[in-house]
């Protein structure tokens, strides 16, 4: 049965939320970030930065869980996150989980 | 070696001895039995007739023995009762005495003559000459035949890991076979171990359920395999071999269970083991007394992906290093002689149901939260609260029969929910004795042992029990309190009660991936998508496929004292295969040609077991003798003859129908029956002495699907008035679902029929169950008005015009005599 209802002790839960920083002229376009982020929150950017390459663009603002997997990958040093704050869970966040 | 061999070794003149039973005067009552012996020593190949008292006696077998010797017989025919009643006695005596028991033969002259002529002795005798010419033809093509004996292994499989599952491996595994205990979920326990008490006795359920899962945890014989799945099953009855996957853990068996991971994981999600009303990280185990008492990783949660490590809190958390990220999915291929099924159920999800505004109003919850809700391991600590503001609440409705007994939903009761609302009902009164309790329902099913104490206790305790579910329920938004509105049955009065919870009593239903299992393990569904079990009576736990039984919910609805009962049912006749180490096979098994099968796959489309398979080069097809049923569809099916049946061949039911048609075919009907249950159904017209007209001359096929239209056709060609084809009603087929091919061929020949105009009323198809003896007779009646209104122009041109169809290599289905 999918799941609806929010949690009893949802509010002693919460979720991190990470805000990635990009330095677009330091990436070099591989793509790592992009391939290997958990949450699938970023995509290649239509636009080149000076180098000439697609930088990564951030798409789901606010799914970065600041797990920082991105910033450690990256071997340009071109992209970090830090903790904006933590969030409540919302119904919203439980319908989600069902579809996964 | 085919039988086709052993016919030609056995070409040997046939010396057929005839006796005919009196039956005291059942028989000898009505049908002159000295006139019939004295017809049937007239007949080809017969050595020597007689009519004695009682055949079945001591004495009789002890005759047909001693003939047997005396007079080199290599046949025997007894014309007395039904072969399902006396066969097997017959058989043993001429086995005794060195004599095939395939190469007996028996005419049904009692159920199917006398006891159904008992007023018109001239016909009867008559008709009971003409079954003693029948069994005498098909005696002359009868060959001997050895039955297969197939080695059982000596090991048990169960699916599913609930208390059903649990009892019955237990049950196996105490008597020393080897158990392989299938559970898809991290734990054993199922659906029992997130009930919060049992009823009638009000037992905790876990702390009952819990010594059962630790016993089947560390049993010698009992191999647990959690997070796993069936994904191939091959064999047959003994010989099953299954392709299990068991799911990547990511936690190796050191675990200790001390939770300290579970506090470092970011990552949350609802909670399953608990409805959804409580979050679990990504590392977790379901529950406090899970067996194997070790944590996994949700991968779908977990930011570990494609084996990229994102977050390793977990990892660094365990001191006992038990997190492995890398584990990979394991594939094992187990050899079990049984298989138990026992995959329970889901819980019906009330939606749908929008006038109970479940998932719209926080305070509507289901019977299974509520369970959630009441157990002290819960998410609320036991107490009972509303979610909206988590409060005790002061009113409570229990509103039954949600997702059950509708058309709207499933149409069938499931059982427990009434019991399970009264237990509920109590619970709240033992914990907090003011709270008011309405139960709507529509009846109140208090059927079992104790359970109806438990009802009027609950009732002696204040529970108000209302007749007439609400039709709708209201929200106030300011104090999410629920307004029900519905009608009183019972006064025909409308009502309007006001409550702070509503607790939706909701029913069970067939798991949502019950069709996979249903594939893999070639079973049979129930219109409700339940499992069907070969027998509803007398094989209760057995399916059509042999070697494979069913265990609790995935039969049927029903309460954990039937689960545990039908699973202890379900090991033992597993049990029963295995002790035994091998299982015979009747040797009515289909058997192929290879030089005359042009590989058209026909007959594996029909076999209602998958038992056929083509040879993936010749396209030859192949049939697994051990799990041949001996329906014979194929054989019907086969458009070049290259399929036999053993002991019902073509040549013999053409030798039967020729037998019939010897003497005035037009005034006779050619009907064939199914054993199980057309056959026995005229058998029980038999019984009840119901008087029906002598035309009908009945051949016995093991199922309706082994007549092919050659029979039809043949028959008709042959003179006769009327054919009848007989089956169990679609649905009952003892053969899975056979029968729908009978259908189809009636319809084949009934279009051929009438494109060349004949009349195709003379071709009647029935269904009768063993039970109807009375839809028997009728149709007997039916058919003799049929046979009255037959002209002989029309019978004429029916041999004339209904030519068999040119066929290609393997012609010649037809006795070549």
């Amino acid at each position: 049965m999918k799941f609806w209802r929010l949690p009893l002790d949802a509010g002693s839960h919460s979720i991190p939320i990470g805000e990635l920083h990009i330095i677009k002229d330091r990436c070099k376009g591989c793509g790592f970030c992009i391939e290997f982020c958990p949450n699938q929150v970023l995509k290649e950017a239509p636009e080149f930065n000076k180098k000439g390459y697609h930088p990564p663009l951030v798409t789901k603002q606010g799914e970065c869980v600041n797990c920082n997997l991105c910033e450690i990958i990256c071997p340009e040093f071109a992209i970090y996150s830090v903790l904006k704050e933590y969030k409540e869970l919302t119904a919203e966040d439980i319908a989600g989980y069902s579809k996964k | 070696m085919t039988p086709k061999k052993v016919q030609r070794k056995e070409k040997e003149e046939p010396r057929i001895g005839v006796y005919v039973c009196h039956c005291g005067l059942n028989i000898g009552g009505v049908v002159d039995c000295a006139r019939v012996a004295e017809f049937a020593a007239g007949l080809p190949g017969v050595i020597l007739s007689k009519d004695n008292l009682y055949t079945c006696s001591e004495p009789g077998q002890e005759l047909i023995k001693a003939d047997i010797k005396e007079h080199r017989l290599n046949r025997v025919v007894v014309a007395s009762c039904t072969p399902r009643l006396h066969e097997p006695t017959f058989r043993a005596a001429c086995e005794d005495a060195g004599l095939n028991p395939y190469l007996f033969e028996m005419a049904n002259i009692r159920e199917h003559c006398s006891w159904v002529h008992l007023h018109d002795k001239e016909a009867a005798t008559e008709k009971a000459k003409d079954l003693v010419r029948m069994a005498v033809a098909r005696s002359k093509l009868l060959a001997a035949q050895e039955p297969l004996e197939v080695p059982v292994t000596r090991k048990a499989l169960v699916i599913g890991g609930g208390v059903a599952g649990i009892q019955a491996a237990l049950d196996l595994a105490d008597s020393g076979y080897k158990v392989y205990l299938i559970e898809k979920d991290p734990s054993i326990g199922g659906r029992m171990a997130q009930i919060d008490k049992t009823f009638p006795t009000m037992d905790c359920s876990i702390c009952i359920l819990a010594p059962k899962m630790s016993e089947a945890g560390r049993h010698p014989n009992i191999e647990l395999l959690t997070l796993s799945e069936i994904e191939g099953v091959e064999g047959y009855v003994g010989n099953f071999t299954v392709q299990v996957r068991k799911k990547a853990r990511f936690v190796t068996d050191s675990c200790t269970a001390c939770g300290d991971c579970v506090k470092v994981c970011p990552q949350v999600a609802p909670d399953e083991f608990n409805a959804g009303l409580s979050m679990r990280r990504a590392i977790y185990m379901s529950f406090a007394q899970a067996v194997p008492s070790t944590y996994q990783i949700d991968m779908d949660l977990c930011l570990n992906k494609h084996g990229i490590i994102a977050c390793d809190k977990c990892f660094q958390a365990c001191q006992r290093q038990c997190v492995d990220y890398s584990q990979q999915d394991q594939i094992l291929t187990l050899d079990v002689g049984t298989i138990i099924v026992a995959t329970g159920v889901d819980v019906y999800d009330p939606t749908p149901l929008t006038e109970f505004g479940y998932r719209k109003f926080p305070n509507v919850i289901t019977s299974l939260e509520f369970e959630r809700l009441i157990n002290a391991g819960g998410p609320s600590g036991g107490n009972l609260i509303r979610p909206s503001d988590q409060k005790i609440p002061k009113t409570v409705a229990f509103l039954q029969c949600i997702g059950s007994r509708s058309k709207r939903s499933n149409i069938y009761c499931s059982n427990i929910c009434c019991m399970n609302t009264i237990k509920d009902a109590l619970l709240i009164k033992e914990h907090w004795p003011e709270t008011k309790i309405l139960v709507f329902y529509i009846d109140i099913r208090a059927f079992g042992k104790g359970f109806e104490d438990l009802f009027q206790r609950a009732r002696r305790e204040g529970v108000s029990f209302i007749r007439g579910v609400p039709g709708e329920i209201i929200e106030d938004p300011e104090t999410n309190s629920l307004t029900l509105i519905g009608e009183d049955t019972l006064l025909s009065q409308l009502y309007r009660y006001e409550v702070d919870m509503a607790i939706l009593s909701v029913g069970i239903e067939p798991r949502k991936d019950s069709p996979v299992i249903q594939r893999l393990l070639n079973l049979s569904c129930a219109a409700d998508g339940f499992f069907l079990e070969a027998h509803p009576k007398l094989r209760p736990v057995d399916t059509p496929t042999g070697g494979i039984f069913l265990a609790g919910c995935a039969e049927g609805p029903k309460d954990i004292k039937d689960s545990v009962t039908q699973a202890s049912a379900a090991a033992s006749r597993a049990n029963i295969l295995m002790a035994q180490g091998k299982v015979i096979v009747e040797a009515i098994t289909a058997v192929v040609d290879e030089t005359l099968c042009q590989g058209c796959g026909m007959c594996v489309k029909v076999c209602p077991y998958s038992t056929i398979r083509e040879d993936p080069e010749t396209k030859i097809a192949q049939v697994t003798q051990a799990s041949c049923a001996g329906c014979g569809t194929c054989v019907a099916e086969c458009p070049f003859s290259a399929i036999t049946q053993r002991h019902f061949t073509d040549a013999q039911i053409f030798a039967q129908i020729d037998a019939i048609t010897e003497e005035a075919p037009e005034t006779k009907a050619v009907a064939f029956c199914c054993n199980w249950c057309s056959y026995a159904g005229a058998d029980f017209a038999g019984v009840s002495r119901m008087q029906y007209p002598t035309p009908i001359r009945i051949i016995r096929t093991m199922c309706s699907g082994r007549i092919s239209t050659e029979f039809i056709e043949y028959a008709f060609r042959r003179g006769a008035a009327a054919v009848l084809v007989s089956g169990c009603h679609i649905g009952d087929c003892h053969y899975i679902n056979a029968n729908h091919q009978t259908e189809k061929r009636v319809n084949r020949v009934w279009k051929k029929m009438e494109r060349l105009g004949l009349d195709k009323n003379r071709l009647q198809l029935a269904w009768i169950s063993a039970a109807e003896g009375n839809l028997f007779a009728r149709k007997m009646k039916e058919i003799d008005e049929i046979i009255q209104g037959v002209t002989p122009e029309e019978i004429e041109k029916t041999k004339q015009i209904l030519v068999p169809k040119k066929k290609g290599k393997g012609e010649g289905t037809e006795p070549k005599e």
